[in-house]
């Protein structure tokens, strides 16, 4: 027996949605059955992991609260990384971009924190963080306007580089860092919290509203007019679409390209200003990988802006509920998230795969 | 049975997704035969033809070979029952000799690459009658070479059906004499050939058959002694059609453009174009002929202003615009439109819609940050209507069109810029009967209201019919301007291959030099 793959027609807009639908499932039900093999009743453990364990708690506001800490650098990475790869640029770097950023905030808040106002210093840490994240990010976009690098391996590179820096302040103990604490001998990052950080607004109860949430659901607005509606965001697209065009409508594709690059990795150091300054201390985890995940939820968001929002939602519920529901369920670690991803990411695919082509069955035919 | 064909398909369809690019196709052709497979681009030629030779595999209907019902289920399959296909875009491994791109595929050889490779593959060739260098490397090879080197592989494999896919388009009108030569070798020597072609001249001087289709369907198999190219191409086209192309005549105008001396370089360093002097006039159209790869590409881009120029002048209308920007050269009213091998690659951009496909020139227009789409879109409506693009929205992508529509589109734009030049480069390539006179009467137009038109082209026919005069480049250097109508195929297959010079053919005169320059006039006012 023999199968062939045929290209079909796309479907109705609620067809290609049940696919992605029943992949999500799908997801779910392999994660389930790992759950099952190791003794733990996948229903209890998702009722958990999609509630986030809010129901019948009494801080469930809390939980809220840390889980918009977790959204705010994932989609805002999202989105910046949505920017570059509208124009095919292959930008992998956001960790490397990210702990730029978050190093230079930090530098900010623990050199002029003392002495200036917090909103100016919380400013000042926005400001140097989209710089130095968005001239990490250039050199990768020089190179590859100038010989024609690579810019996949360039930013897969700079990324260990930029990590090893921030292993490097946070293990190194001597009187010029003062980015460990100084009376402790062991190296432990020092918190600049009482110095810098991101103001939060009650909304009537106890749920407290950050600043950073706000500024970035602005910054997803604008993005998606940018993108939409500006010559900018044109010349984004063409680029994108056909190097080649751009060059014969006479756009000046380099410059486009270095435009756009120093935008979405100052973008990704701007989650990471966020992040930093909500924290109030620097860590050699401060990325969260979301420098990766960001690559995720920008693919499967089909680089739409508003789908960004969505699926960073979604990836954030699995993300911080499998850190809670870890705490009633101690044999199922918190990266059972991770892999979750993973398995969700490739069943889309597949499901993108079933909305483009069907696989029938060769009827018998000839002698063979 | 009477006859015995080699190959016969029976009631083929074959569908992706809703389109049905082959319903219910008969073909046979016999050993000792040429056939002849005609149809416009899209009508299913090249579908029908991977079927034999395994890329697809038909929905419903039977092979037979000699005979028997067969399944052929991948390239293998086909290779195995004799089938050899020349493809239209060569596949060959550029970087390896002529030998080793044969021997990598045979399956006698065994996996290592033996010493007395170019040896076998040397005797293979001559076996078949053929010359060729074994330890020639593919990307050192001449177009003609690569196609050579394609036809000595299948023979190689031991095919007796051989399928060209438009083996013709890429050739000289020499080498495509040397080409049909080969081919009626390989007729009496009892091998079957298939020869995909939409050029009715060809059908008529090579194949015994002819079978046609028309949008995926069969129409008619007839033999090629007892039809005509008027009948052929009712059949193809589906309705009378006039073949001529019309050529007004139209006041002209002094020189537009002026081109002096020019020197430009490829991407590669080397000379492209060499000391080249030609002269558009409004109301006329100069046609560029040469040889694939002769510097046609380098000179449009240089007009355009998107590649340096090395030495020599460009004069518009007695200004210099050597050294402007793409941009103030557009606005000066120069419009150049290209299209590549792959139809899409410059000029448009294949995933948006026409309506910001139109907006690709003038979208800085305007102040402010933002794009003004409803302009746009109300030329992407016009553009739509004038020259009747079928399309189902001025918001479908570019890529979803066919290839007629894709260069309407394209060609619409550039005119609606309101351009006095016009240079484009191959457009009408791989379209249909109906596009290409369709773009032809849209260039007749322009003409007609005065815009002089460097048309740069392929068919050899169409610019005797369509150009006033026709320059021949063949490395970069011009082998003369001649007079489209006063001029022959044979001379100016000449001229391309640079066995004829005619560039010196006026002494007092020399070719691509106006009598009433503009250039002579600035001299004059200098002095």
């Amino acid at each position: 027996m023999r199968f062939h793959i045929v290209k079909r027609d796309n479907g109705p807009f609620w067809q290609r949605c049940c696919y992605y639908v029943v992949a999500v499932i799908a997801a779910l039900a392999v994660g389930a059955i790992i759950l099952a093999s190791i003794g733990v009743n996948p229903f209890d453990y998702y009722s958990k992991m999609f509630t986030m364990g809010t129901v019948g708690n009494k801080i469930a506001y809390k939980t809220f609260m840390n889980y918009l800490k977790e959204f705010v650098p994932l989609v805002l990475t999202a989105v910046a990384l949505s920017l570059a790869f509208k124009m095919r640029f292959w930008n992998i770097g956001g960790e490397g971009q990210f702990i730029m950023g978050a190093i230079a905030s930090a530098w900010v808040a623990f050199q002029f924190g003392a002495y200036l106002p917090m909103a100016v210093t919380l400013i000042f840490m926005c400001i140097a963080a989209m710089l130095a994240a968005g001239i990490y990010g250039l050199i990768a976009g020089v190179l590859k306007v100038k010989f024609g690098t690579n810019e996949t391996l360039m930013t897969l590179m700079l990324n260990y580089v930029a990590l090893y820096v921030l292993y490097f302040i946070g293990e190194t103990k001597a009187d010029w860092n003062f980015f460990l604490q100084a009376d402790s001998a062991r190296p432990v990052f020092e918190s600049f919290a009482s110095v810098a950080q991101f103001p939060s607004f009650s909304l009537g109860g106890k749920f407290e509203l950050n600043v950073t949430v706000i500024l970035t659901v602005i910054i997803g607005v604008l993005i998606f007019f940018y993108l939409k509606y500006t010559k900018q965001g044109y010349e984004i697209g063409v680029v994108g679409d056909s190097a080649n065009t751009a060059k014969y409508a006479g756009m000046k594709v380099n410059k486009i390209v270095l435009r756009t690059v120093f935008l979405s990795a100052a973008l990704i150091g701007l989650a990471s200003a966020f992040k930093v300054g909500t924290s109030g201390v620097l860590s050699t985890s401060v990325t969260n990988d979301v420098g990766w995940t960001g690559i995720i939820v920008a693919w499967l968001a089909k680089l739409s802006t508003p789908m960004i929002f969505i699926v960073s939602m979604l990836i954030c519920v699995l993300q911080h509920g499998s850190t809670v529901a870890a705490v009633s369920f101690s044999q199922v670690d918190s990266s059972f998230a991770n892999m979750l991803q993973g398995v969700i990411l490739f069943l889309v695919l597949v499901a993108d795969f079933f909305v483009r082509f069907r696989i029938v069955r060769v009827k018998k035919g000839g002698n063979d | 049975m009477a006859e015995q064909y080699a190959i016969e398909m029976r009631n083929i369809t074959k569908t992706f997704g809703s389109v049905v690019a082959n319903r219910g196709i008969d073909l046979a052709v016999k050993q000792g035969e040429i056939l002849a497979l005609l149809g416009e681009n899209g009508s299913g030629k090249t579908t029908l033809m991977n079927m034999l030779s395994g890329i697809y595999k038909p929905d419903s209907g039977s092979i037979f070979i000699d005979g028997k019902e067969v399944s052929i289920d991948s390239p293998e399959d086909s290779k195995k029952y004799g089938i050899g296909m020349v493809h239209q875009h060569f596949k060959l491994v550029e970087v390896f000799s002529a030998a080793d791109n044969i021997w990598m595929g045979q399956d006698k050889t065994g996996p290592i690459l033996k010493k007395n490779r170019f040896k076998y593959v040397e005797d293979i060739a001559r076996k078949f009658g053929f010359d060729i260098d074994p330890r020639k490397k593919v990307y050192n090879m001449a177009v003609s070479e690569k196609q050579t080197l394609e036809i000595i592989k299948v023979l190689s494999y031991g095919a007796k059906t051989i399928i060209l896919d438009e083996p013709t388009s890429v050739l000289t009108v020499q080498e495509i004499e040397k080409l049909f030569g080969v081919l009626r070798r390989m007729k009496e020597e009892g091998h079957a050939i298939i020869i995909i072609t939409h050029k009715l001249n060809e059908v008529m001087d090579i194949s015994d058959r002819v079978a046609i289709l028309r949008k995926g369907e069969y129409i008619t198999t007839v033999n090629t002694s007892e039809t005509n190219e008027q009948e052929l191409t009712e059949w193809m086209v589906g309705r009378k059609i006039d073949l001529n192309i019309d050529r007004p005549i139209v006041e002209k105008t002094r020189p537009l453009l002026e081109v002096r001396d020019l020197v430009i370089r490829n991407d590669e360093g080397s000379v492209a174009i060499d000391n080249v002097n030609f002269y558009i006039r409004g109301g006329e159209i100069l046609g560029v002929a040469g040889i694939a790869g002769c510097g046609q590409k380098e000179l449009c881009e240089a007009i355009a202003g998107l590649r340096p120029i090395e030495k020599g002048q460009m004069i518009h209308k007695g200004d210099n615009i050597v050294g402007l920007s793409p941009k103030a050269i557009l606005e000066k009213g120069i419009s150049m439109s290209f299209i590549p091998e792959d139809r899409l690659g410059m000029g448009l951009a294949p995933s948006m819609s026409i309506t910001e496909n139109m907006l690709l020139k003038n979208y800085r227009d305007g102040k402010g940050p933002l794009v003004d789409r409803k302009r746009g879109r109300a030329d992407a409506e016009q553009v739509i209507k004038e020259l009747e693009v079928v399309t189902p929205s001025s918001e479908t992508p570019v890529r979803r069109l066919s290839g007629g529509n894709v260069q309407k589109v394209l060609l619409g734009r550039e005119i609606k810029a309101g351009p006095n030049v016009i240079v484009t480069a191959y457009p009408v390539r791989g379209l249909d009967i109906n596009s290409s006179y369709a773009i032809y009467n849209i260039l007749n137009k322009q003409k007609l209201a005065g815009v002089g038109v460097l048309f740069v082209g392929e068919d050899l026919d169409v610019m005797m019919a369509l150009c006033d005069k026709i320059m021949v480049l063949c490395h970069g250097k011009v082998m003369g301007v001649v007079h489209a109508h006063k001029t022959t195929k044979e001379e100016l297959g000449l001229m391309m291959t640079g066995v004829l010079d005619l560039s010196e053919k006026h002494e007092d005169k020399p070719a691509g030099i106006a009598k009433d320059s503009l250039f002579e006039s600035k001299d004059g006012e200098e002095a």
